[in-house]
């Protein structure tokens, strides 16, 4: 486990890089998001970026196609220093990142999709519709693919908006393709046909960089990774001198102790209780939470885990199953007015678009989900306003010059203040967070985890659900993993390790004898 | 490459919890109140004799009472994030149906009821179409809007109806203390919209969806509800507008008081630009109507063409609504 700082591994020097990115750093209200990370790809190869969820990923890709600009850090482009203000640049530089949502315009056909703007051929603003198809059928023929043309879209199967995604970067003249999870929505034939146009793309010098969470995929695709963890470039190594087992510990690396208090709050009464819970990412999900425990859902993005508590706390209908609070069944799809009088409150995932609004007052916020405590025969009452936003601005130690700030001049710590201490003022006997911490500082989670606590050990059941396994350990006496919908694993506190836990996320139950 | 930009998080740095406004930003965010001002010393300064005379005052005052009312419905609408065009249709067809009820003989009183009753309901129908089903505002009350107005032609047979029993008329032409009776009318619906909006949990649930649906959702405000009840209670408040309408002219036509549609729109927005979050809010919106009116009836004073007039006012919202995007940018 070396740590790159700024140096290139001996076997990369031997060419010049495609693409390198040396000791970039990226800082958000302060935190960094990356800190020295490091990338160095060449042209012709296929290069798996690896790391745990809040790993910087995500945040060096949007450095490396031009989206943030960084703090301080260097780009080569071929061995020139390059400087990318924007995504623009980026492409015309030939850098061109895919993502999964965004890569067709569904309304138009499929050949004004693969050349579009500036590579629309015309003359004097005519588009030259013979041209654009044969153009469009040439592209799509060199990663042999025949979608017809003509088609729009919107009508394309997944894999099919991928190829066309590619079409599209190659008419740009793209060197060095950037995929985020290319794989997910796709069939395990599809990925065949996807990976057999990575390699053609490879064996025609381009330089991919494949972001993913199957290992195995990347076992089987790429030829060499770069590891990171906090924001940090790990290490970087070919590929056939690598283990699986040593990837998964160099992503996990060491968990801090201190962070997290103590556990032993939980008792034996149960506060939530759920039975074959089905819906829209869920499949018969069935468990039971504690008066005083903290319950840690843990699983891959897009595993259900988010859906499973939009489900609890009323915001999502489910199919079938019966949720019941101390005993007491829910009915079918209560809405989140029925769930939240039941005592179930969720502090959602996007603090931002779902937790506050950010154009009104902290005591605004706070009111929108207490209205009929602060209120009689229909008339608000300011004092009673003031009172729950005094008392929730104290105990939660939010740090604003008044209640009356809004809520967008503070920070994403004292945000994510904002929307507990509304949901705490409900009283809840199950309190639902999703990604609790994220994007917060290492202070401020450390203050969220104290209380989480503290709620707990006033007897409140407590589910959070994460993405980072060090905060689910470090935080819970219980974890359960989600994996496609269905619960895949669970673990007590004193059993859980990260490989243990990384393992049930990619759905392999049984893989804990090949761990240890 | 060395830089502290930060693209599309700007909003979050630190800078922005340092609560201080600078001189130019208080003025500009008082920018629309100072219009007004300027606008009242500016046509005092060119007619000092008439502008201000109590007349004068009172025939602004009247002149924007039922825009006052239109727009007030409006303002509940975008409070909860929409909008409706059909305000001025629907008042338009309640003054039409309240007449031609009358004109066939029914007592005023079940007249006016009538037509507030179809007020109303043209607004439940808004409220199913956009919270229910899911249409934009935009789309739906552009589709109630056309048909209000083919009903209205067809109360009225296409022609202006007049003739109007003259107790009725007295409600828009009459006067209490030397002030028309539609401008107490629009101070009463004013206050009772300011005071819900303001102190109600009704007031609440609309600023909450307004401000973010998800939010308010997730928050266990039932959202759909609110925002039907936004559209009702605009197209009940709308109905009471077309009809003092018609009182006041006497006569009810399909299309009379078709600007207040596109007014009350944009005191709505010349609202908006007074309070810090950007929201509507009924103060601003007088403000705005107060703007709208001073403007029409200081360039008729001063003799300009009516058509001018128009060109003018369009040009002041551009103008205080660009004012306002500045300052929320320098925030």
């Amino acid at each position: 486990m070396t740590v790159l700082n700024g140096q290139v591994e001996p076997a990369a020097l031997d060419r010049t890089p495609a693409l390198e990115a040396r000791d970039i750093v990226k800082r958000f209200d302060g935190v960094h998001a990356l800190e020295n990370a490091c990338l160095s790809v060449r042209e012709g190869e296929i290069h798996a970026l690896l790391g745990e969820n809040g790993a910087g990923k995500s945040t060096l890709i949007k450095v490396l196609t031009g989206i943030y600009s960084p703090d301080s850090g260097i780009m080569y482009r071929a061995g020139e220093e390059v400087e990318f203000a924007n995504v623009r640049v980026a492409n015309r530089a030939g850098v061109v990142a895919l993502y999964q949502e965004l890569s067709v315009i569904p309304s138009i056909s499929v050949a004004e999709n693969i050349l579009l703007g500036e590579q629309t051929p015309s003359r004097g603003g005519m588009v030259q519709g013979k041209k654009l198809r044969r153009r469009a059928r040439e592209l799509l023929e060199s990663i042999h693919q025949r979608v017809p043309l003509g088609m729009l879209a919107a009508d394309l199967s997944p894999v099919q908006q991928t190829m066309v995604a590619f079409a599209r970067a190659l008419a740009t003249d793209a060197r060095i393709l950037i995929l985020d999870e290319p794989t997910a929505s796709l069939t395990d034939t599809e990925i065949k046909e996807l990976f057999a146009v990575l390699r053609s793309l490879r064996d025609r010098g381009v330089a991919i960089v494949y972001v993913s969470h199957r290992l195995e995929e990347v076992f089987e695709l790429c030829d060499r990774l770069t590891i990171m963890r906090n924001g940090q470039t790990i290490v970087t190594k070919d590929v056939a001198d690598s283990h699986i087992d040593e990837v998964i510990s160099t992503m996990v690396g060491r968990s801090p102790g201190e962070l997290y208090p103590d556990r032993g709050t939980a008792t034996t009464a149960v506060a939530l209780s759920v039975k074959n819970l089905d819906g829209r990412r869920v499949k018969n999900v069935s468990f039971d939470v504690h008066r005083g425990e903290v319950l840690g859902i843990g699983g891959l993005a897009g595993s259900g885990r988010s859906e499973l508590l939009r489900i609890l706390s009323g915001a999502q209908k489910h199919a079938a199953g019966e949720i019941s609070v101390a005993g007491v069944p829910l009915p079918h799809s209560p809405g989140v007015g029925r769930a939240l009088n039941a005592g179930i409150a969720l502090v959602p995932e996007e603090r931002r678009s779902q937790g506050v609004i950010l154009g009104a007052s902290i005591q605004d916020n706070i009111a929108v989900a207490n209205i009929s405590a602060v209120s009689t025969l229909g008339l608000v009452s300011g004092a009673r306003i003031a009172d729950i936003t005094g008392r929730g601005m104290k105990d939660l130690q939010i740090k604003a010059r008044s209640s009356r700030q809004h809520v967008s001049e503070l920070s994403g710590g004292n945000q994510q203040k904002v929307v507990l201490a509304k949901m705490l003022a409900r009283k809840p006997k199950v309190l639902l967070m999703d990604e609790p911490t994220r994007g917060i500082d290492v202070g401020t989670k450390a203050e969220i985890y104290r209380l989480i606590r503290q709620l707990a050990a006033g007897g409140t059941a407590v589910i959070t659900v994460s993405s980072e396994l060090p905060e689910l350990i470090g935080m819970s006496d219980r974890i359960v993993i989600m994996h496609e919908g269905q619960i895949s694993g669970e673990v007590t506190a004193d059993e859980a390790d990260e490989e243990v836990l990384l393992a049930y996320c990619y759905g392999k139950a049984d893989s804990h004898d090949n761990f240890s | 490459m060395i830089t502290s930009r930060n693209p599309g998080l700007e909003d979050l740095t630190d800078t922005r919890a340092i609560p201080r406004r600078s001189v130019g930003q208080t003025l500009l965010a008082s920018g629309t109140v100072l219009a007004l001002f300027v606008l009242v010393l500016f046509f005092f300064a060119m007619r000092p004799d008439v502008f201000l005379s109590f007349t004068n005052v009172r025939n602004i005052l009247y002149q924007v009472a039922i825009l006052a009312i239109i727009a007030g419905a409006q303002t509940i609408v975008m409070v909860v994030g929409d909008f409706d065009l059909s305000v001025a249709a629907t008042s338009a067809l309640a003054g039409a149906v309240a007449a031609s009820l009358m004109l066939s003989g029914v007592p005023i009183s079940i007249a006016i009821l009538a037509a507030l009753i179809v007020g109303l309901l043209i607004g439940l129908a808004n409220g199913l179409l956009i919270a229910y089903l899911n249409l934009s505002a935009f789309v739906a009350t552009l589709a109630t809007l056309t048909s209000v107005t083919g009903l209205a032609f067809l109360v009225t047979e296409g022609t202006t109806l007049f003739n109007l029993p003259t107790e009725f008329n007295n409600l828009g032409q009459g006067r209490f203390l030397q002030i028309p009776l539609p401008v107490f009318i629009a101070i009463g619906i004013s206050l009772i919209l300011w005071f819900v909006l303001r102190f109600t949990t009704l007031g609440r649930r609309w600023y909450a969806t307004g401000g973010n649906v998800e939010v308010s959702r997730l928050s266990g405000i039932n959202v759909q509800r609110a925002r039907l009840l936004a559209f009702t209670v605009a197209g009940l408040v709308s109905a009471i507008g077309g009809v003092l309408l018609a009182a006041r002219l006497g006569s009810a036509s399909a299309v009379q008081g078709e600007d207040n549609l596109l007014f009350s729109v944009a005191a709505v927005f010349l609202g908006m630009t007074i309070v810090r979050s950007g929201a509507a809010n009924l103060v601003g919106t007088m403000v705005g109507v107060a703007i709208i009116g001073v403007m029409s009836n200081g360039l008729n004073i001063l003799g300009v063409n009516a058509y001018v007039q128009q060109v003018v006012t369009g040009l002041i919202i551009i103008a205080a609504v660009t004012l306002s995007s500045f300052k929320s940018r320098g925030r």
